[in-house]
C-alpha cells in the first residue's frame, strides 16, 4: 500500500503518460502513483490510460493548470 | 447473523479505494497547498474584450469579423475539448490509444457531409464551387511537407491548430515553437520556386466527385473513413482481445 | 464570486467536453466557413507571409520571390495584421484558447523545462513551417479542409503526416525525453 510521487510538471506531452506507464510497472498491487501535471492533454490521456488498464483513478485539480492524478495498482 | 453482515458492510466500506485515497489525499492537503485563484473574472473581461473586438473588426469588413468569430471559435472548442491532432496520429505509435485518431475520422465525416452539400449545391446552381481552393496539386511536394510536418509535430508538441491552442494556454514552448514554425514557412517559401517547377507544376489536383460524381466521392470517402474508423477501433483494444 | 462553483458553468465551462463533441462543433464552424469565406479553416497560410512582413519592416523586399509574385501573394504583402482574413483567425484561435482556458481558470505561464524542450521546439517548428508550405497547408489547411472538399492530396498528406508522426516519436523517445 506504499504511495509513489511522479513529477512531470513542465514535461512537455506526452511524456507524463510515457513516464506514468513506465513507473506503474514498477509498482507493486495495491500501491497507489500519484503524478503531478501541468499538462491539459495529460489530464486526458493518463486517466484514459489508467482506465484501460482497470485501474482505480481520480484526479484532483490542485491548482490553476495544475493536477494531481491518483492511480491505484489494482490488479 | 444481522451482526455479522454488519461487520461484513463496514469492513467492505473501509476498504473500497475512495476511502484509502481520501486519507492518503487528506494527508497531502494537510501540507500547505497554495490555495487556487479564481480566474472566472479575468475570462469575463476578455469575453466583453472579445466582442468588442469583434464588433470593432466588422465595422472595418464583414469578413474579418467573421475570420476573427470563427477563429475564435475553433480555438474556444479545442481547448474545451483538448483536441489534438498530433496525438490523433502520435498516439497509436507510443501510447496504443486511438481515441484521438476516431475522434478526427469523425470530424472528417461530419465536416465532408457538410463540404459535399455545400459543393454540390454550388455546381448545380452553376456557381464557382466553394473551397477549390484546398484541392492542391499531388506531388512529391505533398509527400515531403506532410513527412517533415508530421516529424515536427510530434517533436514540438503540438501541430499548427495545437501550437496556436497551446500559446493560448500559456505553454512558453509552443511559443518558441511559432517563432521557428514562421522562420521555415518564410524559408520555404523562398524554395517555393523551386518545388513548383520540379514539382508541384506536374502534379494532378484530384477531386473525387471529378472522379466518382457527387454521390460516389461522399460515399466513397465516408466508407474510407469508416474502415479507417474500425482498424483504430481494433488497434485501441487489441491488447484486450489477446 | 461563486459562478465558477454553478454546477451549469461547470459542465459548460470546466468540464471537459467530449472528443466528439469536439468533432461536431468543429464541423459546424468548418461549415460556417466555407459558408461566409468560399474557403475552409487553414493555419499556416498567413506565416510565410509574417516572415515577409518583418523583412520589410527592416526595408527588406521579397517581391522577387516566386512565391509572393502570384497576384494574392502581392495583395498580401500589402496587408497588416488586422487587415489580413486568415491572420485575424490565428489570432482569434489563440485568444479563444486563451477564453475557456480563464473561464475553466486553468491558466499558467509554463516555462520551458530544459535544453531539450528548446531543441524540440526549434526543430519541430522548422519542419513544421517547411513542411506545411510545400504542402499547401497543415494538420487543418492540407489535411482537415484538403479531406473534408473530398481532394485526394488530403488523404495523400494523412498518410505520409502519419508517416511523418512515427519517425517524430521514435526520434522524440531516442533524443528528446530522459
Amino acid at each position: 500500500m506504499a504511495e509513489f510521487e511522479l513529477d512531470c510538471l513542465g514535461e512537455a506531452c506526452p511524456i507524463p503518460l510515457v513516464k506514468t506507464e513506465k513507473k506503474m510497472q514498477e509498482l507493486d498491487v495495491g500501491d497507489t502513483l500519484i503524478v503531478m501535471i501541468d499538462h491539459s492533454c495529460a489530464l486526458k490521456n493518463v486517466p484514459e490510460w489508467a482506465r484501460k488498464n482497470n485501474y482505480d483513478v481520480e484526479v484532483e485539480e490542485v491548482g490553476e493548470s495544475e493536477w494531481e492524478i491518483f492511480i491505484d495498482k489494482t490488479a | 447473523m444481522a451482526e455479522e453482515a454488519v461487520k461484513k458492510i463496514v469492513d467492505e466500506t473501509e476498504a473500497t479505494p475512495s476511502s484509502r485515497r481520501s486519507s492518503s489525499r487528506s494527508s497531502r492537503r494537510s501540507t500547505a497547498r497554495k490555495p487556487k485563484k479564481d480566474q472566472t473574472l479575468q475570462g469575463l473581461i476578455l469575453l466583453v474584450l472579445v466582442i468588442a473586438f469583434g464588433i470593432y473588426l466588422a465595422t472595418i469588413s464583414a469578413t474579418i469579423g467573421i475570420f476573427w468569430l470563427t477563429g475564435i471559435a475553433f480555438g474556444f472548442i479545442l481547448r474545451r475539448t483538448n483536441f489534438c491532432f498530433t496525438a490523433s496520429m502520435r498516439d497509436p505509435i507510443m501510447t496504443g490509444s486511438t481515441s484521438l485518431t476516431r475522434a478526427v475520422l469523425i470530424a472528417l465525416a461530419i465536416t465532408s457531409i457538410g463540404f459535399v452539400a455545400v459543393q454540390y449545391g454550388a455546381s448545380i446552381k452553376g456557381l464557382p464551387v466553394p473551397g477549390m481552393g484546398f484541392v492542391v496539386p499531388i506531388s512529391f511536394a505533398t509527400v515531403a511537407g506532410a513527412f517533415l510536418f508530421g516529424i515536427g509535430m510530434v517533436l514540438a508538441g503540438g501541430c499548427a491548430s495545437g501550437t496556436l491552442m497551446r500559446i493560448g494556454e500559456g505553454f512558453g514552448m509552443q511559443m518558441l515553437s511559432i517563432v521557428f514554425f514562421v522562420i521555415g514557412s518564410f524559408w520555404a517559401a523562398r524554395d517555393m520556386g523551386w518545388w513548383t517547377l520540379n514539382f508541384i507544376s506536374n502534379g494532378p489536383r484530384l477531386h473525387l466527385p471529378e472522379i466518382f460524381g457527387w454521390t460516389g466521392a461522399i460515399t466513397v470517402q465516408l466508407v474510407f473513413i469508416a474502415v479507417l474508423y474500425i482498424l483504430a477501433d481494433r488497434w485501441e483494444n487489441r491488447n484486450q482481445e489477446l | 464570486m461563486k459562478l465558477s462553483s454553478n454546477k451549469y458553468y461547470q459542465a459548460w465551462f470546466k468540464n471537459p467536453w467530449t472528443y466528439v463533441t469536439g468533432a461536431i462543433l468543429l464541423s459546424i464552424f468548418q461549415l460556417v466557413t466555407i459558408a461566409t469565406t468560399d474557403g475552409a479553416w487553414g493555419v499556416t497560410g498567413p506565416f510565410a507571409v509574417w516572415g515577409a512582413w518583418v523583412v520589410q519592416a527592416f526595408g527588406g523586399s521579397v517581391d522577387h520571390w516566386y512565391f509572393f509574385s502570384t497576384e494574392s501573394g502581392r495583395a498580401a504583402l500589402d496587408r497588416t495584421f488586422l487587415t489580413d482574413p486568415a491572420s485575424v483567425r490565428n489570432l482569434g484561435v489563440i485568444i479563444g484558447a486563451l477564453l475557456a482556458t480563464l473561464l475553466a481558470s486553468q491558466f499558467k505561464f509554463k516555462k520551458i523545462k530544459n535544453l531539450r524542450q528548446v531543441g524540440a521546439a526549434v526543430f519541430g517548428g522548422l519542419l513544421m513551417g517547411y513542411g506545411s508550405r510545400i504542402a499547401f497547408g497543415c494538420n487543418i489547411g492540407a489535411l482537415y479542409s484538403g479531406i473534408s472538399n473530398l481532394s485526394v492530396s488530403g488523404w495523400v498528406f494523412a498518410l505520409f503526416m502519419f508517416a511523418g508522426a512515427f519517425v517524430g516519436s521514435k526520434l522524440l523517445v531516442k533524443y528528446f525525453m530522459q
